[in-house]
């Protein structure tokens, strides 16, 4: 008796099917900065039922993204309908089709969304994530870098705001000197010393031509970049705390300035958990830039939504991703939205509220517009190269200009396993 | 005790009953001899096929080549390598000093409780077990928070570094592990007869002697046993140095283990030939190590 | 259990084996620390919020209303993942324990009790093959399911989980100590058939083994974590893999997500604690009877 009954089951689960029933649900992975968006699309077309998964958006090029549409791809089933990435490179490979599955990335412009919707994006907005001509995902806030200050603590202390990479350097030497504690930034995690130093000083430190990866860090503005670092890490006017780690908090109230990207006015400024900074306390200034340099700056990430090549449900992800990266109330995610209408609501939203003082909208503009183009987006990140040599190597009292040289031969050798000729 | 052969005196039903024993012995093993085959057998041949070709073509070793030579190779052997020589000696010496101690202590409930407290640990393997370290080895929230400070560490990324993360790794390990090593110890000290250590005390031989030329030569097996167990085990080190590359921001690295690279091919670079050519030389690692114990080790005789 | 402690007849201490007998116990007590310390602070944990886990006394309760809203946002965290994962943990290794069962006792009591051509060569081979790691076959296998196209389908857990080749030794180490084959030639000479002696004579015997190979089989495939991870994708991953996912929504690990905290550390140690729940309960009740097990591999009574 017993043993039939063991038969049975064992049949039963023998024949178990896995595939979930077929209803139309959105499946979205995104991170838990975007949760609130997703949310927001939820109660505005309850029509169309979402399920979200949180993962962590692939930050610090943690290649969730990549392992688990491998993953997927294996099971033949899993893949989510609509994928947000804070990463602009996925492109490279989400477009190309492995071991014999279909690429996952969408392609957006060749009929799934109309023209004139994607006409609506900033100009160049989309340039990381086409390959060929060819769309495969939509920015949802572009990251450009500016100069972020507290205009009351430096009044206070009877400092003038620097618009030069010099005047920076000098401001950290009077603060440490007059008033040590207080800080200029901070380079703990894996995108500011790449994105917001060395791409917005000019350094050719990520660059791609054609199947050529090359990088550069003893090109004379690189060295500057090292020194500026190092500099200022000596003086400790640069923390190497994590922008988002309890003891940068706790410290918050002592940040006088910081060089960052056009999010930091939500994920920091105006976030209670974060700097939770007093309304016209703080001014976005243009981009710091050498003083003999070019007018350019760097760009952070800036996330990008994909759409699933294997979708059920297409007119659904149209709805969701037009919604997403262009509705006036949430697009852009507390950065500056990728899409123009959306980009100059939340522009002139915030110079309505009054909330950063100073010409907010101007500078953000400027940013916007000179987004170095000597930065490539080949199929790796430098943030991995990074975080493992860069951040323990500071950790553990080492300069930038001692380790350079190794985070240079980290990415060239990433840059040769995906590939890429390394000169 | 030893199988013992049918007597002879029932010779006249011999014959039909092997016959029928070997029928249902066959039934019997035939289904284990079918997982054996699906799950041991097969992926290795299956490894093996993709370890040599590329696109279904022979490639020869070009897959072991491109493994050995690709930059991340070296130093994830260092590192698994590292690790294995820190964890094998602290588990050999604290697991057969502290099976020794439990066993000398005449209190038998301080003894049992010992064994007990020692081996709860082993309860939590893999994700949880790191997990419940990450919290340990983070000094905003450790419970020895005290101990990491006097260390000079004031945050998970400074535990973590790299020179330090294979003592970081063994501490894990051990705290998992070694309680249930200590408990088989214990055991095969059991073993040894009374009179033997009797005899050695009237000798005059004092507890280190005894357990120099006494104890330990007696739990030698055991000890190889564990040796063999856990160098095969440390060769596969996955789940650990992932979980801390999550938790640390990419500071422990993805491809830090070999098991991690191996992975990495698979699911990163979609290249199931270099990841086949990688698990195949972690197998033949095991494989060897352990054909070699089975059969000198002397712990399974009796097969 | 005979008598082995050194206790001997009673006689008064030496200073030197006073002090000896004072370090061991010294050293014995700060390695039961090491062990039990940080499982008593997981303990604590989630009943604090993440300001006291930073900032007050590892080992001060916090109160039991945390602990319900700890409770509370676990649960809740997208949609009660952590019970889908804990249901999909209990689904694998609860099929895969009734047929690692089926298929070990028999083929142990085999390979000890009876005569068949080839046992000595399966026996060498699964001495061999239960001291591989379980890892090292991880990648083969997952290719190997991948080939079939099994990937995601929970027999791509089931049934790897069900290869237990431990098992089926300590079934044929248990089979040929404890029961003589005189007591089964003497069921055959009273006319029972090969599988009644199996079902009648061997099968009632043969409870401690197995609960012991059940045991074994099942922590271990509980804890799997490399195995279902790469075979079981996305919701049917176990408690394991999804524990591991829970990291990536926590800030304090992660730092990008700064918008939405979605778990505190106290809820992520309330998530460990419930992972281990189940293997916790079964080791602490058969802590005895597992002894025997590991030793089972070789002593020689």
């Amino acid at each position: 008796m017993k043993r039939v009954h063991l038969t049975l089951a064992l049949a039963a689960l023998l024949t178990t099917t896995p595939v979930l029933a077929e209803d139309g649900t959105l499946t979205v992975w995104a991170d838990a900065t975007r949760q609130p968006a997703v949310e927001a699309f939820i109660a505005a077309h309850p029509e169309i039922k979402v399920n979200l998964v949180v993962d962590d958006g692939s930050s610090g090029a943690s290649g969730t993204f990549q392992t688990k549409i491998s993953l997927a791809d294996q099971a033949g089933e899993g893949w989510p309908d609509v994928v947000f990435s804070t990463q602009n490179n996925d492109a490279a490979w989400a477009s190309k089709e492995t071991n014999g599955v279909q690429p996952f990335a969408q392609v957006l412009n060749e009929g799934f969304l109309d023209a004139e919707f994607l006409k609506g994006f900033t100009p160049g907005a989309l340039d990381p994530v086409t390959v060929d001509g060819k769309v495969y995902g939509l920015r949802n806030d572009l990251a450009p870098v500016l100069f972020w200050y507290n205009k009351t603590l430096l009044a206070e202390f009877g400092y003038d705001a620097p618009t030069t990479w010099e005047d920076y350097q000098a401001l950290g030497d009077k603060l440490a000197a007059e008033h040590p504690g207080y800080f200029l930034g901070a380079i703990g995690d894996s995108f500011e010393g790449p994105y917001v130093y060395y791409w917005s000083g000019e350094a050719p430190i990520f660059q791609v031509e054609g199947e050529t990866f090359k990088s550069d860090t003893a090109h004379p503005n690189s060295k500057k970049v090292s020194d500026l670092i190092d500099h200022m890490v000596a003086n400790k006017t640069l923390t190497l705390d994590s922008l988002f780690g309890a003891s940068f908090v706790a410290n918050a109230s002592k940040l006088v300035a910081i060089p960052g990207a056009a999010w930091y006015a939500g994920a920091l400024f105006q976030n209670p958990g974060n700097v939770n900074a007093k309304a016209g306390d703080w001014v976005a200034a243009p981009p710091l830039t050498w003083k003999d340099g070019a007018k350019v700056t760097g760009n952070v990430g800036g996330g990008v939504w994909y759409a699933s090549s294997h979708t059920a449900n297409p007119e659904g992800v149209k709805t969701f991703l037009k919604f997403i990266v262009s509705d006036t109330k949430i697009a852009g995610t507390g950065g500056l939205p990728a899409y123009q209408s959306a980009a100059d609501a939340w522009l002139d939203g915030q110079a309505k509220s009054g909330f950063f003082a100073g010409d907010f909208k101007g500078a953000i503009s400027t940013a916007a517009a000179s987004v170095w183009s000597g930065w490539g987006y080949p199929n790796f990140s430098p943030e991995t190269a990074w975080a493992k040599v860069i951040t323990p190597g500071l950790a553990a009292g080492k300069t930038m200009t001692e380790l350079s040289a190794d985070w240079q031969q980290e990415m060239k050798n990433e840059a040769q396993v995906v590939g890429y000729t390394v000169e | 005790m030893p199988p013992t052969p049918p007597p002879a005196s029932r010779s006249h039903r011999r014959g039909s009953v092997e016959r029928a024993q070997g029928r249902i012995g066959l039934a019997f093993v035939t289904p284990y001899a079918l997982f054996l085959l699906a799950f041991g057998l097969l992926p290795t041949l299956y490894a093996i096929y993709l370890a040599f070709t590329k696109k279904g073509a022979f490639v020869g070793f070009a897959n072991f080549l491109k493994v050995f030579k690709d930059y991340r190779f070296l130093p994830a052997v260092e590192h698994v390598g590292i690790f294995l020589v820190v964890w094998l000696v602290a588990l050999v010496l604290l697991v057969v000093v502290l099976a020794i101690m439990v066993h000398s202590i005449g209190m038998r409930w301080l003894s049992g409780t010992m064994r007990f407290v020692y081996y709860i640990p082993g309860a939590l393997a893999g994700a949880s077990s790191v997990m419940l370290w990450l919290f340990v080895l983070d000094p905003t929230v450790s419970p020895v928070a005290f101990l990491l400070e006097a260390m000079g560490f004031d945050s998970l990324v400074s535990v973590v570094q790299a020179d330090r993360l294979p003592f970081v790794l063994a501490i894990i390990a051990f705290w998992t592990g070694a309680g249930g090593w200590i408990v088989v110890m214990y055991g095969a000290l059991n073993n040894i007869p009374r009179e033997v250590l009797e005899a050695a005390r009237v000798d005059g031989a004092g507890p280190i002697r005894t357990a120099w030329s006494i104890q330990i030569p007696l739990m030698r097996k055991w000890i190889a046993y564990m040796v063999v167990l856990s160098f095969a085990g440390g060769t596969q080190l996955f789940v650990e140095p992932r979980v801390l590359a999550q938790a640390s921001r990419g500071v422990v690295s993805q491809d830090y283990s070999l098991n991690q690279l191996a992975f990495l091919y698979a699911f990163k670079q979609s290249d199931f030939n270099g990841s086949a050519a990688i698990s195949l030389v972690l197998l033949a690692v095991a494989l060897v190590l352990s054909i070699v114990f089975v059969f000198k080790g002397g712990l399974f005789e009796r097969a | 259990m005979s008598a082995h402690e050194n206790s001997g007849p009673a006689r008064a201490l030496t200073p030197a084996e006073w002090l000896g007998r004072a370090v061991t116990i010294l050293v014995l007590i700060t390695f039961a620390l090491f062990f039990v310390v940080p499982l008593i602070w997981l303990l604590i944990a989630p009943t604090k919020t993440d300001r006291q886990l930073l900032l007050e006394m590892p080992f001060a309760f916090g109160d039991f209303s945390t602990l319900a809203a700890n409770w509370t946002s676990l649960v809740t965290f997208q949609g009660g993942l952590i019970w889908q994962w804990i249901g999909n943990s209990a689904f694998y290794c609860g099929a895969a324990l009734v047929i690692t069962l089926l298929i070990s006792i028999p083929a142990g009591y085999a390979m000890a009790l009876t005569e068949f051509p080839g046992r000595r060569a399966l026996l060498a081979t699964t001495l061999v093959v239960m001291l591989v790691p379980g890892t090292a076959l991880v990648l083969p296998i997952f290719l190997e399911l991948s080939a079939v196209r099994l990937i995601g389908n929970p027999l791509a857990a089931i049934l790897p989980f069900s290869f237990f080749p431990f098992g089926v030794y300590l079934t044929y180490i248990y089979f040929s100590t404890a029961v003589s084959r005189d007591l089964l030639d003497a069921a055959r000479i009273d006319g029972a058939t090969e599988f009644e002696v199996f079902l009648k004579i061997a099968m009632p015997l043969a409870t401690p083994v197995i609960a012991l190979v059940g045991f074994f089989n099942f922590t271990g495939n509980w804890n799997n974590y490399f195995l279902p991870y790469v075979t079981l994708p996305g919701k049917k991953a176990p408690i394991q893999v999804g524990l591991a996912e829970l990291l990536s929504n926590v800030p304090a690990f992660n730092p990008t997500n700064a918008a939405s905290t979605t778990i505190s550390l106290s809820a992520l140690a309330l998530a460990t604690l419930i992972a281990i729940a189940p293997v916790m309960i079964v080791f602490l009740f058969c802590q005895r009877f597992l002894v025997s097990g590991m030793t089972a591999g070789g002593t020689k009574e």
